[in-house]
Order: structure tokens, then sequence, then C-alpha cells
């Protein structure tokens, strides 16, 4: 169990940063809109099944599908927030959440309708390469990959979230609808941004997802809740949490499952979970609750 | 809570003399009548398996069965301000108590059912320790976590099969009738327990809860134990809905016992019925099965289907099939306000 | 005359409770106009419903002419009204100059961003010093400083201040009213919400009284008494 820990540390922390990705993006939409996006999962699972099939129809590499599909996804995002989402905000958290859990359905029903219930796999050789193999620890190509592209992605949508007009204005929009409108910001469009900036982690999220794990339409529920976990381990809204948060999460389930069973790697991941939400239900990391 | 109990029923007052100010609405009051009608109804269910054929008997046994669960989500979404993805805990318990009890140590089934209450209960109190300190949304998902973990451990549980689960053999000897007739007694045992509690002065509390939320905060502990209360009778009554489910399924596995399409089916039947009615999962409940059945050979269209309705009755018609109703007739069918 | 925003039987209910009773103002264009009244006389509800913040239950709003009743808030802001809302409001998270960019946000605004700035900083110097600290670091009167100045970067016809005195240092009201006069003789047109009539008559060219939703008097500030005013501020108020 001691001997084969140093590697379960190692693959808990890269899988980490995957699931900060996967969380990132429903940390964003928190943030901003207080909205608990229930079909967070699932769009980024749809994210997964476009680079899939874009890569083995037209591209034949996944990377440039990521494009395409990211394309898509921004109109489904613009179309999902302005007709749906924007239309009950105002209302209350329940009716938006509500809203939300629909769209999860509908969502991974229709990739069932569409692409069967069978269970795919974007092909790549970064899951058969090793970047560092000795006799007590292996990192795989793709975990490495994954973790470094979490923290770009990471630290791209922080920079834009702080440096750029956007970014400020959506800031604005969240903290002070009022006083945002009142100096011209359209704070609905706001939420159309965010949601717009939300899907592009999403699809990215999809496309690593779908490199390093197999994947099938309902897939997309077991992923919302690991982007909760992240979400609330790191604290509600707060960008460089989610790594944390992730990193936690990760290693949580790994070294769980190192000392009690690989079986129980989710297992432990949910308890974690739960023990956290019990004890400090405004996250981990997070100063207060913001109200 | 006192004040508010009177200001609710000055607006009650008030309510009713909107009613009859309003011409266009008619009012469709049971009154005295209701006994008689409640018995005629009860009679034509009662003789449903004389001259309908088997499966008119199983629409009808679904039907029940999602409204029971609907009304039992209602309760908690509805009524005590708890939207909880995770009642699929109790189906689970309630179906496998039915295997365990009857299958592994070849019991009599009512005690299973009795079982499924009992464990249902139980477990309900020990989560509510953690979920009861989550608020709003963080409850939503802590609970679903709740029943993912417990889908997680049945498949890795050896006293439980692991995830092949169980054949319930003693299925085998039972007809549609007699499956009905379980469907039937759980399905009027929990408008019965809705009603009641509506009626109650848990309901008052629950009413002045929703309505008047700065007033009730007052009393913490009161609110807390008004949940605890609703909560505790949801999951015992979807426990018992869950055994009576596994009856008729014949066979248990923790991925579909413990999966989220149960309360997926919970959160649409009552969106769509009206949400905080008795009547909305009775509506909800007969639409579902009737989409379902309609599209039997497309569950995912049936399922999209359903997600668009929902959908466009949370952004048109915030109260769901009953509230549109209300709109146009007033109905008091189950007259939960005490006069 | 030429009213740049006219008001014209504004009615508002807050719930069942009615806020303005038929409220009709003529805000010149060029002017400085006040509205004085106690707490409760529904002066927030006017400028919150003139920008679209609330919605009226009858009556109309006109800007330049044009009727904008019922319109989007950050529509009638892009229309040239700024406003600055009781309290301050200010982005606490964001530096000094973060917020005085949000008041460039719009592109008009955005485009002169630079000379507004240095504008803004001279006419507010402690803002330029302040300028990368967090806005949260800031006294009262320097947040109330900043939301002015996030006002002017927007370069708006008009500038509502909804209590800018309220809770300030006698000196430093002094300061921000020589800074309103100097905008207003840049050619802003200013609608000011006070209490205290005494401030409200000496810094505007007319005045609105308001008591419990309703205009009770108005006239040029000069032509107006202090006593008048302060008979239908306080008589109504105390007896009715």
């Amino acid at each position: 169990m001691l001997e084969t820990l140093p590697q379960a540390v190692v693959t808990g922390v890269l899988l980490g940063g995957l699931y900060a990705v996967i969380g990132i993006g429903m940390s964003l939409i928190f943030g901003i809109m207080k909205l608990t996006n229930i079909a967070h999962g699932d769009i980024m699972i749809l994210g997964t099944f476009l680079t899939m099939r874009i890569a083995q129809s037209l591209t034949g590499n996944p990377v440039i599908a990521l494009l395409l599909t990211i394309v898509i996804m921004l109109v489904f995002a613009f179309a999902i927030q302005n007709f749906l989402i924007n239309k009950v905000i105002a209302k209350g958290a329940e009716p938006a959440l509500l809203v939300t859990f629909g769209l999860s359905i509908i969502i991974s029903n229709a990739l069932f309708l569409v692409f069967g219930a069978n269970t795919r796999t974007i092909p790549s050789q970064l899951v058969t390469t090793n970047l560092i193999r000795t006799a007590h620890v292996s990192v795989s190509m793709m975990y490495a990959v994954n973790f470094i592209v979490a923290v770009a992605v990471i630290a791209v949508l922080s920079l834009v979230m702080n440096k750029t007009s956007l970014g400020r204005a959506i800031r604005a929009a969240s903290s002070d609808t009022v006083m945002s409108e009142l100096l011209g910001i359209n704070t609905k469009h706001m939420y159309v941004y965010a949601m717009m900036l939300t899907v592009v982690t999403a699809a990215i999220a999809g496309m690593l997802v779908g490199m390093t794990f197999p994947f099938y339409p309902t897939t997309g529920t077991q992923y919302l809740i690991i982007a909760f976990g992240v979400v609330v381990i790191g604290g509600m809204g707060s960008l460089p949490g989610t790594l944390v948060g992730g990193i936690i999460l990760g290693l949580a389930q790994l070294v769980g499952a190192n000392f009690i069973g690989p079986t129980y790697q989710q297992l432990t991941g949910f308890l974690v979970l739960l023990v956290i939400l019990a004890i400090r239900p405004q996250g981990l990391l997070s100063k207060a609750v913001r109200k | 809570m006192r004040a508010a109990f009177g200001k609710i029923k000055d607006n009650l007052k008030e309510g009713v003399r909107e009613n009859s100010e309003h011409s266009l609405k008619r009012n469709v009051t049971l009154g005295k009548n209701a006994k008689f009608i409640w018995i005629a109804v009860m009679a034509v269910l009662l003789s449903v398996p004389a001259y309908a054929g088997d499966y008119v008997l199983n629409v009808m046994i679904l039907m029940l069965f999602y409204m029971v669960l609907g009304q039992m989500w209602n309760l908690l979404g509805g009524y005590a301000g708890l939207v909880s993805l995770g009642q699929q805990s109790f189906i689970g318990i309630g179906g496998y108590a039915l295997a365990i009890v009857s299958e592994k140590y070849g019991l009599p089934v009512l005690l299973a059912f009795a079982a499924a209450a009992g464990v249902s209960v139980l477990f309900a109190l020990v989560i509510s320790i953690p979920v009861f300190k989550m608020q709003g949304v963080y409850f939503t998902i802590g609970t679903w976590i709740v029943a993912e973990c417990l889908a997680l451990w049945f498949s890795t549980w050896a006293w439980a099969h692991y995830a092949q689960g169980y054949n319930i053999t003693v299925t085998y000897r039972l007809s549609a009738t007699h499956i009905y007739y379980v469907a039937l007694a759980v399905g009027a045992g929990s408008l019965a327990v809705v009603y009641f509690i509506l009626r109650s002065k848990l309901g008052l509390a629950l009413m002045a809860m929703r309505d008047n939320a700065s007033a009730a905060e007052v009393r913490g502990v009161e609110i807390y134990r008004t949940k605890l209360k609703c909560f505790l009778i949801s999951a015992c009554v979807t426990g018992i809905a869950g055994a009576a489910i596994y009856l008729q399924q014949a066979f248990i596995q923790p991925s579909n016992a413990f999966g989220i399409s149960w309360t997926v089916s919970m959160v649409f039947i009552v969106v769509i019925g009206g949400l905080g009615t008795v009547e909305g999962p009775i509506i909800g409940a007969v639409i579902f099965v009737l989409i379902r059945q309609f599209l039997y050979n497309f569950p995912g269209f049936s399922m999209v289907i359903l997600g668009v309705i929902a959908i466009t009755i949370i952004l048109l018609a915030p109260r769901g099939i009953m509230g549109l109703v209300q709109k146009w007739v007033s109905i008091d069918i189950f007259s939960v306000r005490r006069r | 005359m030429n009213n740049i925003i006219e008001v014209n039987g504004l009615s508002v209910l807050h719930g069942d409770l009615r806020a303005l009773h038929d409220v009709s103002m003529n805000i010149e264009s060029g002017k400085i106009v006040s509205i004085i009244g106690a707490n409760g006389a529904g002066k927030s509800t006017l400028l919150n419903t003139i920008m679209g913040i609330h919605r009226p239950a009858g009556g109309t709003v006109r800007f330049e002419g044009g009727d904008i009743t019922g319109w989007r808030t950050s529509k009638i802001a892009s229309k040239g009204i700024a406003m600055t809302p009781e309290g301050s409001r200010v982005f606490a998270d964001m530096s000094v100059m973060e917020n005085l960019w949000m008041g460039a946000y719009l592109p008009d605004a955005k485009k002169a961003r630079a000379a507004q700035l240095e504008k803004v900083y001279g006419m507010f110097p402690v803002l330029k010093e302040k300028s990368s600290q967090l806005a949260s670091f800031l006294s009262g009167g320097q947040r109330q400083m900043l939301s002015i100045a996030r006002a002017i970067m927007m370069n708006p016809k008009v500038i509502i201040c909804d209590e800018i005195s309220l809770g300030l240092a006698p000196v430093i009201i002094q300061d921000i009213y020589v800074k309103v006069r100097e905008l207003n003789a840049a050619g802003i047109t200013f609608l000011l919400v006070e209490q205290e009539i005494k401030r409200s008559l000496r810094h505007s060219d007319y005045s609105y009284v308001m008591v419990k939703g309703r205009i009770v008097m108005e006239g040029k500030s000069s032509e107006l008494s202090h006593e008048a005013v302060s008979d239908a501020y306080f008589g109504i108020n105390q007896f009715a």
C-alpha cells in the first residue's frame, strides 16, 4: 500500500487537474449568476460527442475538431442562456435550477437517440505514451496534458475575467446588477457571454475526458457531481480555488482507493465531498458565503 | 409563528372573497357530496381489474406508482422547500428491502414492506444529520451524492449480491391484479398521508414557512422539525413505493434502483402537473405515463419530449397544468384548507 | 424652453402601496434641478422609475423628446443619462481605475476613455493617487467621489444624483457641490435629490418638493423661500 502511495498521489493530482477543467465552467456560472447548472456535465459530454464525431468524419484530428465543436457550442450556449435561463433567472434559484435539470435530461437523451448507448472513446496516442516511467511512478502523457491544459485554461480564464473589458463587465454584472445597468451594461447579455465562456471550457474539458476515459450519453451526470465537488471544495465562484478543489477531489479518490481498494475510488471521493459539504457548506476555500 | 398563521387565515379569507368576486371562474367544490364522490371513484378504481385487460392494468399500476413518487417529491419540493435530487435512495432501499427479506431470507412480503418503510425512515434520519446542514442547492446535490454513494456501495456489497442484484421470485406467483391492488393501496395511502399532513398542524407550519419566510424564520428549531418530519414521511412512503415497484419489476440492480432517473420522473411529474398542489402529481403522473407508453419504443425520445414540456411549463406556466386549470375553474377537490 | 427630461403623470405601485401619485416634472437642459423631500417621500422611487429600474403603473418619461418609459435601464443609460444611486455602489473588488473604466463601458465613452480619465483625475486628484487601490479601501467621501467620477466617465448629458451628501462631512459636501457646478457649467444637466432644504435651494436652479409620493410645490430655487418649503416639507409630514 505504502509503496503504491506515490503513484496514487501523482495520479490523483494530475486527475485533479482534469477535474478542475470540468468544474471551472460550473464555478464561473455559479459565481456570476448564482445558478447551479445541472446541465453542466451533459453540456460537456455533448462537446465530447461533437468532437468525436467531427474528428471521425471530417478532420481526423480531435484538436481541430475541437475548434468546430466550440463554434457549435457557442451557438448552443447563446440559445439556452438567451431563450431559456435568462427568462427565469430573476424568479429565484428554483426555476432556473429546474430548467437546467430539464436541459440535462434533454441533452443526454438526445445524445442517446443520435449516438446510441454504446461506450465510445476519442482515440489518442497520448493515453499509451508515458512521460515518465520509473520503478515507483509512471506518468501517462495524457494525464500530464490534462493537467497542463487545466492550468492553462484556468490562467486564461482568470486573465479574461480580470484583465479584459468584457470580463470586468461580467464581474460587475454579477456583483451589482442595478449599478451595472446604470452604467449601460446589459446584464442579461453578460450572462450570455458568461455561458459562452463556460461552454468553451466545457468543450475543452469534454475533449480531454473523451481522450482519457470511455464515455456514453449518460456519463454527463457523473461529471456533474465531480464538477460540483470541485466547485464546492474550491469555493463557489473562485477560479484558482477550482484547481485546488480538483486536486483535493482527485487525491481523495486515488489515495482512498490506494488504501481501501480500487473499487472504492468514486465512493471515497463522494464521501469526502459529503463530509466537506456538511462541515463547511460554503466550501473549503471560500472566505465567506457571498450573498 | 402564531401571528403568521393568523395572517395566512386572513389571506385565505381574502382568497375566498376574491374567488367569489371573480365572475369568470366557475367554482367546483365537492362540498357535502365529497364523501360519495370519493367512494364512487374508489369503487371504480377497485373494479378496474374486473373488466380491464393486463395492458390497461399495467398502465394504471405505473400511473399509481408514479403518482406516489410525485406526491412525495412534491411534499418536499413543493411544500417544504427541500428540492431533493436524491429520492431514489429510498426507492433503492425499499426495493432492496423487498429483495433481501423475501428473496434472501424467504420471509413474507408484508414483512418486506415493513422493512422497506422502517429502513427508509432510519436511513433518512441518519443522513438528515449531514444533509440538513446543507442549504438550498447544496441540499439538492448533497442528497443526490448520498444516492450515488448508495449505488456504489450496493454494487460492492457482498451481502446484497454486488452489482448483479436479485431476481425477486415472489413476483412470479402474483398476477397483474394482485400488483394493481398493491399499487392502489400505496397510491390511496400516499394521498391520504398528504391530505392529512396538509390539514394538520404540520401543514399549517408548512404554509407559514412558504408564505411568510420572515415570520417563520423566528423559530429556526420549528422549521428544522417541520422539514425533518416531511423528509422522514416522504422517505417512508417512497421506500414503500420502492418495494411495491420492485415487486412488479421482479428484478433489482443497484444501478437502476438508485438511479437518478427515478427522481427525473418525479421532478417532471410535479413540474408538469403543478408544484405545490395535491392534484398536480396526479395529472403529471397520468401525462408522464401516457407519453412514455405512446413512445414506448423510443425511450430517449419520450424523455426529450417530457424535458421540453417541463421547460416550457417552467417558462410559461410556472404553476403547472393545475395552475392553468385553476385560472379558469377554481377546483377544490382536496379541501386541504381548514374551514 | 428646452426640456431634456419630461415626466408626465407618473404613478408607481410598490405591491399594493402607491409610491408615486401622478408625478409630473420637467428638467430643463443645462440646469441643476433638485427634488427635496423627507425619507420615504418617493424621491428615490421617482429616480429609479426614470431610469427604468421600477416599472410605472401609468404615465410617461421622455428623454430629449422621445418616449423611454419602460425601457431597459442599460438602454436608458446608453442614451446619455448617468445616475449615481444612493450609497455610491462602487465595485468593491475592483481598483479605483477599473471602477472608472466601468463608467466608460459603452463604445462612445470607451473611445474617449483616456481623455475623460485625465479630466476626472484633474477634478478628483485623490482618485488619481489611489487609482490602483481596491475601491473597498476608500473612505465614504472618496467612494462618493468615485461614484460621481464614474458617472462622468460615461460622458452623459444628464447626471442624476440620489443623496450624494448622505453621511458625508460638510467640507466634503461643499467640495462635491463645487464639482457639480463646474460640470454644469460645462453643459451637463443635473437632477439632484436632497433631504436638506437649504443646501438644495442654494445649489439648484429649480426645485420640486415631494411629500408622500406627490409633488406639492415647485418653483425657481431663488424664488422659493426656505420657510415655504419647510412648511410643505414638515407641515404635512408631521400632522398628516
